[in-house]
């Protein structure tokens, strides 16, 4: 066998369609020194087809994801200098997700591994984001994951295991990102629109005579459970108001204030809620992914946090690109699923749009 | 009939009086804006009927489904779907909604519900509306609409 090993990854879970290609080294999975190199990673965003319905819109995703997958494959080959021949195993993310732009990737993944004669691999999305860092892990580790449609902290136990400590009870935090940006009529996606309104504010912190304060939800509760959706109606109420009275020039002043107070108590209670599953568990390693984990203040916070109280925790972090939806991400996994030579029939592999990561 | 909630809480006891009341088939469309409560109420309807996984927002994924194990029941799904982000019958349809509108064994609760009327009047589909209205910030008015 050979020492090395090429993994093409596909990821279409929501509107990304992504095509990656890793190399590494053929180890057993706990043996030291395993080590693996993105070779390409190629994303075809639909993001800006979707601004305009405020959120992605299934039919079309599907239909985009149709016209970009074999592009994509075929780019990340060229990009990656592999002949699809060279490729000894195809891995495709089958869930969470869409079900129609789920369907799109694993159909040809599957496909391509039934005509080229590959094994195939199926990984869970949220997997992907957890291993969507270059670092080896130490165990146990926490992972917090969060997106447009997650939000959980999740201990690692061990290379693929896993376990599901703590989850919105409600909204995940970039669906409130989301939501929020358009009460306060900023736009989508809402990350980064409500990032760039709250970076705005450090010159001027305040209106006078008004104060925008917001609740921290379930901060002093104790466990690992979130929410964010009372958050959300909070925003709307106080903004409804601030609309009333409010000239045009200040609620422009309010909009980016709010926006940073927002911003600021979501990554608190995210940055808390971690940092006491990471004190529980004894966590070595605290790793954050998903789309969420770009947003700046977060990255900052988090850092700040974790050195003050838990100096001896590491805590990685995706890159930027690494971080919203791609595939490299997903061949990551994928590469710990060969060391421990978990594969699926092609004919057996279907999308499950509510796989739940357990182990 | 209209019922007045306070918070929280009891929205989620709302819902789960209601459940108790499901015998399987029903499709609720529910009505409100955003932090009307939709999502809340499922919640306490979940709990009528044993699940235990956490109900939380399908806004992403569109349709959340949860196995009901109670054999007392002949319900045997929750069916959650959301529309909030412009979804019409045809992105239903795309997304395999529309077959649990049939099932007499699924019960289907749909936020942002209204623009589907329609097409279930047209499909002779029987449907229940709850029309919930934001009082204060944390109180709400359900008007339950047959």
């Amino acid at each position: 066998m050979k020492k090395q090993l090429t993994i093409l990854a596909i990821e279409s879970s929501c509107d990304e369609t992504a095509a990656a290609v890793l190399s590494g080294s053929r180890y057993m999975l706990h043996d030291t020194g395993h080590s693996f190199k993105i070779l390409s990673n190629c994303v075809s965003s639909q993001v800006q087809v979707h601004a305009k319905y405020g959120g992605v819109v299934p039919e079309v995703a599907a239909r985009l994801h149709i016209e970009k997958i074999l592009p994509m494959i075929q780019l990340a080959l060229k990009q990656a200098k592999k002949k699809i021949a060279e490729i000894d195993y195809i891995a495709v993310t089958a869930g969470p997700g869409l079900m129609s732009s789920l369907m799109i990737g694993t159909e040809t993944a599957k496909t391509l591994a039934l005509a080229l004669n590959k094994q195939l691999i199926r990984i869970n999305h949220i997997e992907g984001h957890l291993l969507s860092i270059t670092e080896q892990l130490e165990f146990p580790a926490v992972g917090l994951v969060v997106s447009g449609g997650h939000t959980q902290i999740i201990l690692v136990k061990d290379y693929l295991k896993y376990k599901l400590i703590g989850e919105t009870r409600d909204d995940a935090a970039g669906e409130a990102f989301d939501k929020v940006a358009k009460i306060l009529g900023l736009g989508y996606p809402g990350g980064p629109a409500i990032s760039v309104a709250a970076a705005k504010v450090e010159s001027v912190k305040s209106i006078p005579g008004i104060e925008i304060k917001l609740p921290r939800p379930m901060l002093d509760k104790v466990g690992f459970e979130m929410s964010f959706s009372g958050l959300k109606t909070s925003v709307l109420y106080k903004w409804n108001e601030l609309v009333k009275i409010l000239s045009p020039e200040n609620l422009d002043k309010a909009r980016n204030l709010m926006a940073y107070e927002f911003q600021k108590a979501v990554v608190e209670v995210l940055v808390a809620k971690t940092a006491a599953a990471a004190l529980k568990f004894k966590a070595k390693t605290i790793v954050l992914g998903g789309g969420v984990s770009a947003n700046k203040w977060l990255r900052s916070e988090m850092l700040r946090v974790i050195s003050e109280k838990l100096p001896d925790v590491n805590v990685l972090m995706p890159e930027m690109k690494m971080a919203g939806d791609n595939a490299a991400m997903i061949a990551q996994a994928a590469y710990f699923h060969v060391l421990k030579k978990d594969f699926i029939e092609p004919t057996k592999l279907k999308p499950d749009p509510g796989w739940e990561l357990v182990s | 009939m209209k019922v007045i909630t306070k918070n929280e809480q009891q929205t989620i006891k709302l819902g789960e009086k209601f459940g108790q009341t499901l015998k399987g088939g029903e499709v609720v469309l529910l009505v409100g804006d955003l932090g009307a409560g939709k999502t809340t109420f499922v919640k306490g309807v979940a709990k009528a009927l044993g699940v235990k996984r956490v109900v939380n927002s399908p806004t992403f994924v569109l349709m959340k489904i949860y196995v009901i194990k109670n054999k007392e029941l002949r319900i045997t799904n929750l069916i959650h779907i959301d529309t909030y982000r412009g979804l019409d019958i045809g992105d239903l349809k795309n997304i395999g909604a529309v077959e649990y509108f049939k099932r007499k064994d699924c019960v289907s609760f749909v936020e942002w519900g209204e623009s589907l009327e329609d097409y279930l009047k047209k499909e002779k589909i029987n449907f229940k509306k709850i029309v919930i209205k934001n009082i204060s910030e944390t109180k709400r008015e359900f008007n339950f609409i047959e």
